[in-house]
């Protein structure tokens, strides 16, 4: 065991599958320099050359087809975007051709291509460099999405991400970058699909999306004090998601809180309450919750931005209100 | 170079350029009989598509534009890639990928090329390295990918991009074009110009038709001939594919051409008036096929028996493919998770330990830092 930050947890992924495979190649704006992209493509440049680790012109579209193109011939290619809110130029790829590359092919192709896409959040990033749009990615066929919270799962859903045979969206959240974890030496993988237990309790189901992670768990703690015992459920990914585990806790709890970094409309938060609803709501002793972002975009203001997301303090006080209710 | 352009081309009214010199008879052959074949086979589907109605997907035939598809059967090896648009049929058999299997999946049969999920508009043989699609530049830029895996990879192979000039409308293909210049990546870019957009032609939706000029302005090799002129057209690829292979970087050809039918499917569209009648006669009277059928003749290497003969093969060969196609099964899907996403990751298997989780605390305390700036 080793004690990583989310940022090196990235970077140690991404040089362990470089080692171990000379066709896994990284691609994004500035991957070369040094620093790398907040630090998760430190050094990699000059381990692994310039060939392998390719600064990109400012053509994200473009840059997702030739990963497309390179996968073809055999390569895994995996893209960096310091914003999520660039790698939308390249959604006519993404959904019109990567997405459906196995299925159009009748399974002869497949398609290993990792895109890692950073949401921003705090210091004023406002509309274009905040937005965690997996709900997107989560609706098409033929994708993995990925959120992972801590440097530990960070390292495995990357790694699984590179070697698997399907294209995978990780979202990652900016503001986890500087937490830290004991994280394996090995290269391992955490398959998809599988969610963990964060915390357990007794009293309600609170699942809890990518950043929202971390502020559940306080939350949880705080709820503690006012004898409201919580489990914290964490996907770890949105496409496949756990519903076994998912309806396995609620089936315990009997309450679901859904906390998700992301507007609240047509959002996992929603398909989430679907799926338990639709299995089990008989069983529910209250009307589900979400705890979301406003259904607006992003503010650029300080004071606004405290207002647009909930922290632990906010979550906590919405579980309490709606469980005295 | 000679400026060559739509308004060119038909001011010149006939072509008396086409020559068999420097060419030799072998490659004569295979490419009118590969364009004879492919015209053959689209006037084939043409009459079976309605109103029999069992190929039910859209269909956009090539007829009129043989050349091109020609060229490149003669010249790109098995594991060279090629990636085309919706108008596919002769990219398809370029690559010598199997006509039975064309068919099939037209008629949406589980014995199809894609085992009846593609269609025509969407279509592929991976195994011959051939690839469609049916959104507008979207292959092209793949192409740039492939190019590039094939230059990490060190493979000694060529991938062309076949597409057509509405596909210069779209931003993403000066991507591609500006991303294989920058590595010099080892591909060929083939634009078929047919002036039109569906109905809507190139000059009203272009600023201007210099398409080979704008591309020469990245620094690729460019070059734009007539199209109909298979010889010519073989000509410029061979120099094209070989100087690719040799190293030296990405090639840019623009081939003027002209598609008889309509956008789609086998029914003429020129009822909506989006062109002349003198322009669709002058494409018809400079049939590539024709073109190069009179000067195979004149050169003596073409008789009316031979022909003939050859005719009598093509249409043998599209009988059976037309029974193999109606003779196969429907595909049955019972898991459609299966169909888009593989359930198998060996390399995974082969290279990683499974950790599901560790037994250590997360410290949820541990102080969030917001970074000041990014």
């Amino acid at each position: 065991m080793q004690r990583l930050t989310y940022a090196q947890a990235l970077q140690q992924a991404t040089s362990q599958a470089m080692e171990l495979d000379e066709r896994v190649f990284l691609m994004g704006q500035l991957v070369d320099y040094r620093g790398g992209v907040f630090g998760t493509t430190t050094g990699l440049a000059e381990k692994f050359g310039t060939t392998r680790v390719r600064d990109f012109p400012v053509a994200e579209s473009v840059m997702t087809s030739t990963a497309i193109g390179a996968a073809i011939t055999g390569m895994r290619p995996v893209l960096v975007h310091t914003r999520l809110d660039f790698m939308l130029y390249s959604m006519d790829a993404i959904v019109n051709w990567l997405s459906l590359w196995r299925f159009k092919s009748n399974g002869k192709s497949s398609m290993p291509v990792t895109i890692r896409a950073i949401v921003g959040k705090g210091w004023g990033q406002g509309p274009q460099h905040s937005k965690s749009l997996h709900a997107w990615f989560a609706h098409v066929p033929g994708l993995r999405v990925a959120v992972p919270v801590t440097p530990f799962d960070a390292k495995g859903l990357l790694l699984e991400s590179i070697f698997g045979e399907n294209p995978t969206i990780i979202v990652e959240h900016r503001s986890l970058f500087s937490l830290t974890e004991d994280v394996p030496e090995v290269p391992y993988r955490i398959r998809f699909g599988r969610a963990r237990i964060r915390r357990p309790g007794k009293d309600l189901t609170l699942v809890a999306i990518g950043a929202m992670v971390p502020i559940a768990l306080r939350a949880a703690e705080k709820l503690a004090a006012q004898s409201i015992d919580v489990e914290v459920l964490d996907p770890r990914t949105v496409s496949p998601i756990d519903t076994a585990a998912i309806c396995q806790s609620v089936m315990k709890t009997g309450r679901l809180v859904v906390a998700d970094p992301a507007w609240q409309s047509v959002s996992v938060a929603a398909e989430i309450i679907a799926l338990v609803t639709e299995k089990m709501g008989d069983r529910l002793r209250a009307n589900p919750l979400r705890i979301c972002l406003p259904d607006s975009h992003t503010p650029m203001s300080s004071t606004l931005e405290k207002e647009y997301y909930p922290d632990e303090s906010k979550v906590a006080e919405a579980i309490s209100s709606w469980f005295r209710r | 170079m000679t400026k060559i352009n739509h308004q060119s081309i038909l001011e010149a009214s006939a072509y008396h350029d086409l020559s068999l010199q420097g060419t030799d008879a072998d490659t004569v052959r295979k490419l009118y009989y590969f364009m004879l074949r492919l015209r053959r086979c689209e006037e084939a589907l043409s009459r079976e598509y309605h109103p029999a109605d069992e190929m039910r997907c859209p269909v956009h035939f090539c007829i009129g534009q043989e050349a091109v598809p020609a060229a490149l059967n003669a010249l790109l090896r098995a594991e060279d890639y090629l990636f085309c648009h919706h108008r596919s049929h002769g990219y398809y058999l370029a690559k010598k990928s199997p006509m039975n299997e064309l068919f099939a999946e037209l008629y949406g049969k589980k014995t199809g090329a894609n085992g009846g999920i593609a269609g025509s508009q969407d279509i592929s043989s991976p195994p011959h390295n051939f690839f469609s699609g049916a959104i507008l530049a979207g292959a092209a830029a793949i192409s740039a990918g492939a190019a590039l895996g094939a230059q990490l990879l060190k493979k000694r192979c060529v991938t062309v991009a076949a597409f057509g000039e509405a596909a210069m409308d779209e931003g993403i293909l000066w991507e591609a074009i500006n991303y294989a210049a920058l590595c010099k990546l080892p591909i060929v870019f083939i634009c078929e110009n047919n002036k039109y957009s569906v109905f809507s032609p190139q000059l009203k939706r272009q600023a201007a038709d210099n398409l080979s000029e704008r591309v020469a302005a990245f620094g690729i090799k460019s070059v734009a001939l007539f199209g109909n002129d298979a010889i010519k057209v073989h000509a410029a690829v061979k120099v094209a594919v070989d100087d690719v292979l040799n190293g030296h970087g990405p090639w840019f050809i623009e081939a003027y051409t002209y598609r008889w039918c309509g956008h789609y499917g086998p029914e003429s569209d020129d009822i909506v008036g989006y062109r002349s009648e003198e322009e669709v006669d002058f494409w018809k009277a400079n049939c590539p096929i024709v073109l190069l059928e009179e000067a195979m003749k004149r050169a003596g290497i073409l008789t009316d028996a031979e022909k003939d003969r050859t005719i009598r093969d093509i249409d043998a060969e599209i009988a059976d493919s037309f029974q193999f196609a109606k003779g196969g099964d429907f595909p049955i899907i019972t898991n459609w998770r299966e169909v888009n996403l593989s359930s198998n990751s060996p390399r995974a298997d082969e290279l990683l330990t499974d950790i599901d989780f560790v037994e250590t605390e997360f410290d949820v305390h541990q102080a969030v830092k917001q970074a000041k700036g990014y």
